[in-house]
């Protein structure tokens, strides 16, 4: 039951990502398009190049998809409303999306092309950046709710958001996060521009649409972590809980996927330089801060 | 005696004999590093077999498994940073070359 | 003798699929297929954990392997001389020995476990979040010293292998 709300919640969420995104890179705003593009991508000539490996070849976009879905299934929509409600369930998210990594790896690496290869080696050096930024704000949100279950992080937060309660770790984990799912300006594995493409430069056909579908979910995934991690879930009022979460998961979203576009992207060296010099000590002081908050003010 | 534990163990036996003849018979450092890897995979699935089906109330038993990941890591970094001087200053890793370093 | 059905066969499963990754490590010619066949055979090793019943180690296995192994993915690549496996080059040295070694380390261990009494399996394990907690309070309670000369050993491999690893340069170097 819940796994079908879930699923059919992320086709229109993805629906409607696609949509804006098509508005902020191409200026027009339609419905209809995403849907039509999907449709041709299906019905186009599905391209293998010479000497891949075509193991990771295929394996690559399935992959990706399945590590997306996995990292929605912990994200709780309303109370009950959870494909697998685990005890450790920020940490599976973190572990799902860990993932992400490897099937970039293998669509890099897989289709024998020096663009693709070059994206995905590059996305294993952003990893080196962003993977503490990720881990060690959602320790601080642990810290708060005396748990790793999504749920119970959700209701730690029914006085104060996090995102009020922990600043700090919000902006950092909000730009891990456009890392992870390489948005702009972190986009340097597709780098449209300069890598032509990137990981998605030999992908054609139905697997190039498997392939942007899945990081859809990645993204929509990213922005319902965030939503409950830091922005209350479907704590909220009037509105029923569903509502609640899924409009907040969209809203975070579409900020994600507007926000960078008017950045020059990131160089990996910067931004690992950005995130071993700045974001961990900050992450670290937020730990601290977090620590002394919960132990002094019980909120 | 529970069947459950003699498979882990016996997987964790399998895992062991792969590695062993992995680290013995590589020539390659990183994949001498992947044989000993796969050695400490098969210490990971003993320990956790031995908590659960032996002592599952004593928590030191999962502390000893996190302790393990550690030596993994710790074992990749200094490996890989001993790799990197290697092929520094002598352009491979490969064992078979490195015979100054018998003693 | 207690015996459940469906975790001995799943522990088979996620064993087999283990062991079988683990030997396409060394016989796969590709090196990037043979980093990311250690990293299924690790996240086999995570999935037999979650079939044990541990829950927050095998989330915890799945997830740091699959950074290791990339990393590992890109070692090989930089420093094997044929990292696409196209030459089919052999590099395997004292071939036989290294079997005999595997072969009777393997058998030993086997017959060590086929051949021990254990004692009556424990019937139970604590709930997942039960332990998850214990493991907190044992890791910064009792374990603590062990935990953190842990934490110490890793911050001082980090800054050796750093050191180590950076590139001699003109003002500082040789």
């Amino acid at each position: 039951m819940s796994i079908f709300a879930i699923l059919l919640g992320l086709a229109f969420g993805g629906w409607l990502m696609a949509a804006l995104e098509g508005w902020a890179v191409h200026g027009r705003f339609s419905l209809v398009r995403p849907l039509a593009s999907a449709l041709a991508l299906l019905g186009r000539e599905a391209v293998v190049t010479r000497k891949s490996d075509r193991l990771f070849f295929e394996t690559a976009p399935i992959l990706l998809l399945v590590a997306g879905l996995l990292a929605a299934a912990v994200i709780p929509l309303a109370p009950g409303l959870i494909v697998a409600d685990l005890a450790t369930g920020a940490l599976f998210l973190n572990a799902a999306l860990a993932y992400v990594l490897v099937a970039l790896i293998m669509a890099g690496w897989g289709p024998d092309g020096a663009y693709a290869m070059i994206g995905g080696w590059r996305f294993l050096g952003q990893f080196i950046g962003y993977s503490m930024l990720i881990v060690m704000p959602i320790t601080a949100v642990a810290m708060r709710a005396q748990s790793l279950s999504t749920t119970q992080i959700v209701t730690s937060q029914a006085a104060l958001w996090n995102v009020a309660y922990q600043p700090l770790g919000f902006a950092l984990f909000v730009v891990a996060a456009m890392a992870l799912a390489w948005l702009p300006p972190f986009d340097l594995p597709s780098g449209t521009g300069d890598l032509a493409g990137g990981i998605e430069a030999e992908y054609t056909g139905p697997r190039l649409a498997v392939l942007r579908l899945a990081r859809m979910v990645v993204v929509l995934a990213l922005a319902g972590a965030v939503s409950t991690f830091y922005l209350g879930g479907w704590l909220g009022p009037w509105l029923p809980g569903w509502a609640w979460s899924g409009g907040k998961t969209l809203a975070v979203a579409a900020l994600m996927l507007t926000l960078g576009r008017h950045i020059p992207r990131m160089r990996e060296a910067r931004f690992l330089e950005f995130c071993w010099k700045a974001g961990v000590p900050l992450a670290l002081v937020n730990i601290f801060l977090v620590g002394v908050i919960a132990l002094v003010v019980p909120i | 005696m529970s069947i459950e534990l003699a498979i882990a163990l016996s997987v964790g036996a399998g895992l062991f004999g792969v590695g062993l003849y992995g680290a013995l018979s590589q020539t390659n450092l990183v994949m001498i590093l992947m044989g000993v890897e796969l050695i400490l995979a098969a210490a990971l699935v003993n320990l956790v077999a031995f908590w659960r089906y032996l002592h599952p109330d004593v928590m030191a038993g999962q502390m000893f498994v996190l302790i393990v990941m550690t030596v993994m890591a710790v074992e990749m970094a200094v490996g890989f940073g001993i790799a990197i001087v290697r092929f520094r200053s002598r352009g491979s890793v490969e064992m078979e070359e490195a015979r100054e370093l018998k003693g | 003798m207690s015996v459940s059905i469906g975790q001995s066969l799943f522990l088979i499963f996620f064993g087999a699929a283990a062991v079988w990754f683990g030997v396409v490590v060394f016989r796969t010619h590709s090196m990037v297929r043979s980093a990311i066949a250690l990293l299924f055979s690790q996240t086999a090793v995570g999935a037999m954990f979650l079939v044990m019943q541990a829950e927050f180690l095998g989330v915890l296995q799945i997830m740091m392997m699959a950074s290791e192994m990339s990393v590992m993915a890109i070692f090989m690549v930089m420093f094997m001389m044929d990292p696409g496996g196209l030459g089919a080059m052999d590099m395997t040295h004292q071939k036989r020995l290294s079997l005999w070694a595997g072969g009777i380390g393997l058998t030993f261990a086997l017959a060590v476990i086929w051949l021990t009494g254990w004692g009556p399996a424990a019937q139970a394990a604590p709930a997942a979040a039960e332990q998850t907690a214990a493991l907190g309070r044992e890791l910064l309670g009792r374990s603590m010293f062990v935990f953190e000369s842990a934490g110490l050993t890793i911050l001082t491999a980090m800054v050796a292998a750093t050191m180590v690893a950076i590139a001699p340069t003109e003002e500082h170097g040789r």
